[in-house]
């Protein structure tokens, strides 16, 4: 057998222990039962939180407001109170949260052209957690938009009969256009905002946990050989070290695009879940139009992403390889990951609150220097079509991990590897050797 | 030819000396041990001889090949069992044995005869096909005792070979050790116990900070103290 399928086999077994199966397994369910249970607790909610109505003005008027209101998705429950005090306090209303008073002379009052209003209670509970209040929020904001398009249309009816109330309401309607790269389609800003965002904020989570994972996976890995002085063993071995070098890296990847798979996997549950809840109607909506600009990830797309994501891996599994040659031990693993962390995080977070295309050449430098960001970025560049980008992104990626593995490789030629180390605070004073 | 040869070995790291000049050589098939308080630079005087460090100055042979310039030819004529070693926990005792026989040897046929020779020197019977985290103390170092000589190397470096176990297992890995090295096989051994010490070896060497105090067989420098207790020597040469 060959020499490097010998140490690749053994670096898989270690790496890949029950322990770190049952915890990627682990962190599925907990993706997948989060996802599922926002979804369904926000379809619950929705259907329970339903809106308590009393109509103390019983008209024409009254009735058309509750017809249009109740033909959203919002129930609409009628109550027999006359003041809004008791109905709040009424037991059969104790888990209601929305309340609408139509006040009595409501009709009178638009037909003579008076200002009246609807008013709308809301009961907050102060230990409330999770959506159900922003939900409450949202849905009292579209039953009164909805409540005030039929009062104008009541009130246009009777001062200028004969002109449809719509037009009247919004004679030269506003219609919106997107053009990308010089194709127009119709379809409003924020709905391929929310698309582009929806895809970009899933993809970089998956991408951290992954490069986290797998980095940690390396750097305990050598820590423990150099720990257990294995490593000391290995190297008195007539094996090239080289080979070492790459079948750690390469055995520490392959177990990294596994567990990428299986994070994909309950990171889409998790979204579908959360999308579901939120904005996954309007993106849908928005779907045709996103697809005439030009705005959808073909396979050829995925596969270059693919890619991207690779080389960002191989980076950061050359520098945690380096990291964990310098670490005391298996204990300062956690320390030795923040030098890591600090460009992961910078990439990560800043292209989510900074555009980098109108950004200071000072952020774009540091950003673009950072291996990592080009992975990020990848999922927007191929949508948007900026495919020569992503390519140099690559190219950029893999040339810094040449630079890191053939860094670790002539560390681990030498000396440096059981006599240098890397103190970060916190870490525990050792003496370089006996 | 000696096994080995050192002449004005030094090591530096930074300005600490580990090893101020050491100067001895090892006769081939012979049992030599270095002695010496802790930290007095007799692990990396071993890590030196097995290439994994290399000298701030002076020089090692080993079978006539240098350290430095033909380290690579050196390895395959060694095999070095650091202290306190450790094997990879999730592997069996079998599997072990055959990865490393594969890293040493590099060739299908000898590997799977050194790990036969292996696993009955080891003697862990079926145990060997338990996962090694499985495996009591005695029992793994019996394992990386096996995994050291089972590849037959001219010169076989163990640092405290029996460090910390118990009186049969000690004594199981000092009765192969001699056997071995009635064989033909080189050993220099690096230990604290001084009974194991005047049972296994031909010559002793005694170093303190960095340097060679003493050299020579337990008997004559027992004479040369004027004492039956080799301890007593050790304790007069090194304070």
């Amino acid at each position: 057998m060959n020499i490097f399928m010998v140490l690749l086999r053994k670096e898989i077994k270690e790496l890949l222990t029950r322990q770190l199966l049952f915890s990627i397994a682990a962190m599925i369910l907990v993706f997948y039962v989060i996802g599922k249970s926002v979804g369904s607790h926000s379809r619950a909610s929705g259907a329970s939180n339903s809106i308590v109505v009393m109509d103390l003005d019983r008209s024409e008027l009254s009735a058309r407001l509750l017809a249009a209101m109740g033909g959203g998705k919002t129930p609409l429950k009628p109550s027999a109170f006359t003041d809004i005090e008791s109905a709040m306090s009424a037991p059969e209303h104790s888990g209601e949260s929305s309340f609408l008073v139509i006040p009595a002379g409501l009709a009178r009052s638009v037909e003579e052209g008076r200002p009246s209003r609807l008013e709308f209670y809301s009961r907050f509970r102060k230990r409330a957690s999770g959506l159900g209040a922003a939900m409450a929020a949202s849905r009292i904001r579209k039953v009164s938009s909805l409540a005030a398009a039929e009062a104008s249309s009541y009130a246009l009816e009777r001062k200028a009969p004969g002109l449809p109330p719509s037009f009247l309401r919004d004679p030269a309607p506003a219609v919106e256009f997107v053009v990308v790269d010089g194709r127009t389609e119709q379809v409003p800003l924020a709905q391929v905002v929310g698309f582009m965002q929806s895809q970009s904020y899933f993809f970089p989570i998956a991408v951290f946990f992954i490069v986290i994972l797998s980095a940690q996976m390396i750097m305990t890995a050598i820590a423990t050989e150099k720990e257990n002085k294995t490593l000391e063993t290995l190297l008195s071995s007539p094996l090239d070290r080289r080979m070492l070098v790459v079948s750690k890296l390469t055995a520490a990847a392959i177990i990294a695009a596994g567990l990428s798979g299986a994070y994909l996997l309950g990171m889409r549950s998790f979204m579908s879940g959360i999308t579901a809840a939120a904005e996954g109607a309007t993106a849908a909506a928005a779907g045709p139009a996103l697809a005439k600009l030009g705005l959808v990830i073909t396979t050829q797309g995925y596969l270059l992403i693919g890619l991207s994501v690779l080389v960002c891996i191989l980076c950061s599994l050359s520098l945690a390889f380096i990291l964990g040659m310098l670490a005391e031990d298996v204990k300062s693993i956690q320390a030795m990951l923040v030098p890591l962390m600090m460009p992961l995080m910078l990439s990560y977070l800043m292209p989510i609150f900074i555009d980098l295309s109108t950004a200071g050449w000072g952020i774009k430098g540091l950003l673009y220097a950072i291996p990592f960001t080009h992975a990020f970025l990848a999922p927007r560049a191929v949508m948007t079509g900026d495919i020569a980008s992503v390519v140099w992104g690559i190219i950029y990626q893999a040339a810094v991990f040449a630079v890191f593995v053939t860094l670790a490789a002539r560390l681990f030629s030498g000396d440096a590897l059981l006599t240098l180390r890397l103190r970060l605070p916190g870490t525990r004073r050792k003496a370089a050797a006996q | 030819m000696d096994a080995l040869n050192i002449r004005g070995l030094v090591k530096k790291y930074g300005d600490f000396e580990a090893v101020a000049g050491l100067d001895f050589s090892v006769r081939e098939g012979e049992i030599f041990a270095l002695v010496g308080p802790n930290g007095v630079g007799k692990s990396t005087t071993l890590k030196m001889i097995s290439t994994i460090l290399t000298p701030t100055a002076g020089s090692i042979s080993v079978f006539g090949l240098d350290t430095v310039a033909a380290a690579h030819a050196v390895r395959s004529v060694i095999s070095y069992l650091p202290e306190e070693a450790g094997a990879y926990k999730n592997l069996t005792g079998r599997e072990y044995l055959d990865f490393m026989a594969m890293v040493f040897l590099r060739d299908k046929s000898r590997a799977a005869e050194a790990v036969a020779y292996g696993a009955g020197l080891s003697g862990l019977g079926a145990r060997l096909d338990d996962k090694i985290k499985t495996y009591s103390k005695g029992m793994a170092r019996k394992l990386l005792l096996a995994r050291a000589v089972m590849i037959k190397p001219r010169l076989a470096i163990l640092d405290e070979p029996t460090s910390g176990l118990d009186i049969v297992n000690g004594y199981e890995i000092r009765k192969t050790i001699k056997d071995l090295a009635a064989g033909g096989m080189t050993f220099l051994i690096s230990s604290h116990n001084m009974a194991e010490i005047e049972f296994l070896s031909g010559r002793i060497g005694v170093i303190n900070k960095g340097r060679l105090l003493a050299c020579d067989t337990p008997a004559a420098l027992k004479s040369q103290f004027g004492t039956e207790d080799l301890e007593e020597v050790f304790v007069r040469l090194t304070q």
